[in-house]
């Protein structure tokens, strides 16, 4: 070869090689056929387990693809909190996968994306049995009357107590009926500057985790955070203010409540026995090596909404592959959150069973408390979610405008009142079109 | 090429119209080395940077495919916005503070460790050391040294009598303990830059100071400082376009709060991006980041040629 065309080829190299750089993410041919021909089709499935959830996870999966000769599910593990990043991005490309684990709070803005597949259809069938999934996880995957998700994981927010240290200041256990005020005297009780220990703390980053314990201490004052036609901010109301000022007063005058400005160290301070009492649900059980017990929220003295609790349920979302791989993807999410497969999941990771039925199996619930013990009480607490979250796609920047509010509060630096209006004008902005 | 040019000229005649051809070839040869690099640059440097600027003039959600032109609404959205114009009064101060900071710690270390001692180079991987500790490990570290109950920092200011502190928990005080923590993370490569350009400076001119009686301060100032100058412009302009892109350090620890007290423009831009699906608007806040920085560099760069030493 001659210099010329040897660097000739070169150049020619590069280009093709950049150029299959480029578009090797096209799927590979054999997902394109149909099972009918007797090929397999592939499906992609983005989620974010990892450790004992990955391999329970991954357990799953190679179930399914000994099971189901058609079909081979291959996953992809990311973090869930870049997951709509990166979805975002593929469907850009033209490569979305064919499942992707999604935040709920992100469901009105998820329903957006054209490529997503209605699976209303799908749900009403009778061997999805929707209406078994717990109320909240329906309302969670349901946007404007369309079903964008099945149901992928449900949660709740409960009082976490450190049992040692409940013993050693002989405080009293707390009981099912326990009020606010209650719980204010014993975090006021635990509160000792000279040990430095505090009585609670919440995730003070303002971000949507400030947001959603915040929201069930409102809804436990009979609050709500929109009027009911989702047009104008409610959260602005004497219980709004309720909810509030029992923050304010706990971190501010009482200074039994630690604002985790950075929501980082909540778990080992509570751990090092630090905090005595913490607003949290099941997945932070496993990680604590104190003693500790499980109790419901506590209730506002003469509210008429009782123990509330907020589930945070997510979605497992499907996107438009070609017809194959579509109805692939829907098998694939059927069986996965079929009741064997939830209760086998839940027996593994402790995550809370996503189906009504497996909770009102004893025997599975005693089962799961023994192994991770505690989660019967927030599997009984999935009773006392009553309400979610508005589903309007302008959520996000409430929740921002929420998360500067209680922040600011926390931090002392506006009144309950100011922080209020601020967020409910800056809410009533978003929502009509600002 | 030097080297296959000679080949070249060895193997063929040298009629004049091979060596035209030749020289051809040189060139063609030039532009197979360097085209792996520049499609990678063109796909992934050029092209979003065109593509950044038409969405800037779009109102783009990234989940509908649809996007309307706006004209200039998004950039005139940003001068009305309270928060973007926080975000950039925390750029610029962190800026400020940082680049000078890191500059200034450097060329102390560094002048420090530019002597023959037992270990020395010991003291300068300690030194940089700091440079491969991965920012989320850095961030770690310095949420709990000033974690305002059990932090180390407040329990030494506590030995000399002074009150703990919310770090960064307080509004007031979150963006200076991003600023410590990062000049922490950079120094290493300012020691390292400084202590290469220290080997340049020439042992005679010392000598020659010290015999016209100038101490260690004076040669320190009138030699050291002017010949590391070229050096000092390189990390005033590398510092100064990475801080003004800082992310890392802000979404590990504060992300941007509280109460926005550490929201910098590329955070806030991220946030309205990916957290509040306003696209458009968030390719308008980046693209004058990028006027800024342009700006930015070409007043170093022209201050540069006025200030910095080159010896020839």
């Amino acid at each position: 070869m001659t210099h010329l065309a040897r660097t000739t080829t070169a150049i020619a190299l590069t280009c093709a090689l950049a150029i299959t750089a480029c578009s090797s993410s096209k799927p590979d041919a054999s997902s394109t056929s149909s099972p009918g021909t007797g090929k397999t089709v592939n499906i992609a499935v983005w989620e974010g387990y990892t450790d004992t959830e990955g391999k329970a996870f991954a357990d799953l999966v190679s179930q399914f693809n000994r099971t189901h000769p058609g079909i081979r599910v291959k996953t992809l593990e990311t973090n869930n909190d870049f997951m709509l990043q990166k979805v975002l991005t593929a469907v850009r490309g033209g490569t979305p996968p064919d499942i992707a684990y999604l935040y709920g709070s992100w469901a009105p803005n998820v329903a957006k994306i054209p490529s997503v597949v209605d699976l209303t259809a799908t749900a009403r069938s009778p061997e999805v049995n929707w209406n078994d999934f717990w109320p909240a996880e329906q309302q969670v995957a349901t946007v404007d009357g369309k079903i964008i998700g099945i149901p992928a994981l449900v949660d709740n927010l409960a009082i976490v107590y450190n049992k040692s240290l409940f013993n050693k200041l002989g405080l009293a256990t707390p009981s099912p009926e326990w009020t606010w005020d209650d719980f204010r005297n014993t975090a006021k009780a635990l509160t000792d500057p000279q040990a430095k220990r505090v009585g609670w703390s919440i995730p003070a980053d303002a971000s949507e985790d400030t947001v959603w314990h915040w929201e069930a201490i409102l809804w436990e004052a009979d609050g709500d955070i929109l009027t009911p036609d989702n047009s104008k901010a409610a959260f602005n109301s004497p219980q709004g203010l309720q909810a509030t000022h029992l923050l304010r007063s706990m971190a501010v005058d009482d200074k039994s409540l630690y604002a985790d400005t950075t929501n980082s160290k909540y778990a080992d301070l509570f751990n090092a026995g630090k905090i005595g009492m913490l607003m949290t649900g099941p997945w932070d059980l496993a990680g604590f090596t104190v003693p500790y017990g499980v109790q419901v929220m506590p209730s506002f003295a003469g509210s008429a909404a009782g123990h509330q609790s907020i589930a945070g349920p997510d979605n497992w979302v499907v996107f438009d592959r070609g017809n194959d791989r579509k109805q692939a993807a829907i098998t694939f999410l059927t069986w996965l959150t079929a009741p064997a497969q939830a209760r086998q999941f839940s027996l593994q990771t402790g995550d809370l069973p996503i189906r009504q039925s497996l909770a009102n199996d004893t025997a599975f619930v005693g089962q799961m408390d023994k192994a991770l013990p505690g989660v019967q009480a927030f599997i009984d607490n999935l009773a006392n979610v009553k309400k979610a979250r508005p589903q309007v796609e302008e959520y996000p920047k409430i929740s921002q405008a929420l998360g500067d509010a209680i922040v600011a509060v926390l931090l002392n630096k506006r009144t309950p009142e100011e922080a209020l209006n601020q967020a409910a004008a800056a809410t009533d902005q978003a929502l009509s079109g600002g | 090429m030097a080297a296959v040019r000679e080949l070249e000229r060895n193997r063929q005649p040298a009629a004049s119209r091979v060596r035209v051809r030749l020289r051809g070839s040189d060139h063609l040869a030039g532009w197979g080395f360097v085209t792996p690099a520049a499609v990678l640059i063109g796909i992934f440097g050029l092209l979003p940077i065109g593509w950044s600027l038409l969405l800037s003039f779009q109102q783009s959600d990234l989940l509908t495919p649809s996007t309307p032109w706006v004209g200039t609404a998004n950039y005139r959205r940003l001068m009305h916005d309270h928060t973007f114009a926080l975000s950039v009064q925390h750029t610029i101060v962190y800026t400020a503070l940082f680049v000078p900071a890191t500059m200034i710690v450097g060329v102390f270390i560094a002048v420090a460790l530019n002597r023959k001692i037992r270990g020395i180079s010991l003291y300068r991987t300690a030194a940089y050391v700091t440079m491969a500790v991965s920012t989320i490990n850095e961030a770690i570290i310095f949420m709990w040294l000033f974690e305002p109950s059990f932090g180390v920092v407040n329990r030494a200011l506590g030995w000399v009598g002074i009150p703990a502190q919310q770090w960064l928990s307080n509004p007031d005080q979150a963006l200076y303990v991003i600023v410590a923590m990062t000049v922490w993370g950079w120094t290493g490569f300012a020691v390292v830059v400084y202590l290469a350009a220290l080997q340049g400076v020439p042992q005679e001119l010392y000598d020659a100071a010290a015999i016209d009686g100038a101490g260690g301060f004076a040669s320190f100032r009138t030699i050291t400082i002017p010949l590391l100058s070229p050096a000092s412009l390189f990390l005033a302009i590398w510092l100064s376009i990475s801080a003004l892109q800082l992310f890392d350090e802000v979404y590990l620890t504060t992300r941007g709060g509280p109460l926005h007290a550490t929201s910098v423009v590329v955070y806030y831009l991220w946030d309205q991006a990916f957290n509040q699906f306003d696209a458009g608007y968030a390719a308008a806040a980046a693209y004058v980041l990028f006027m800024a920085t342009l700006v930015i560099t070409y007043l170093q760069f022209r201050l540069g040629d006025r200030y910095a030493h080159y010896r020839r």
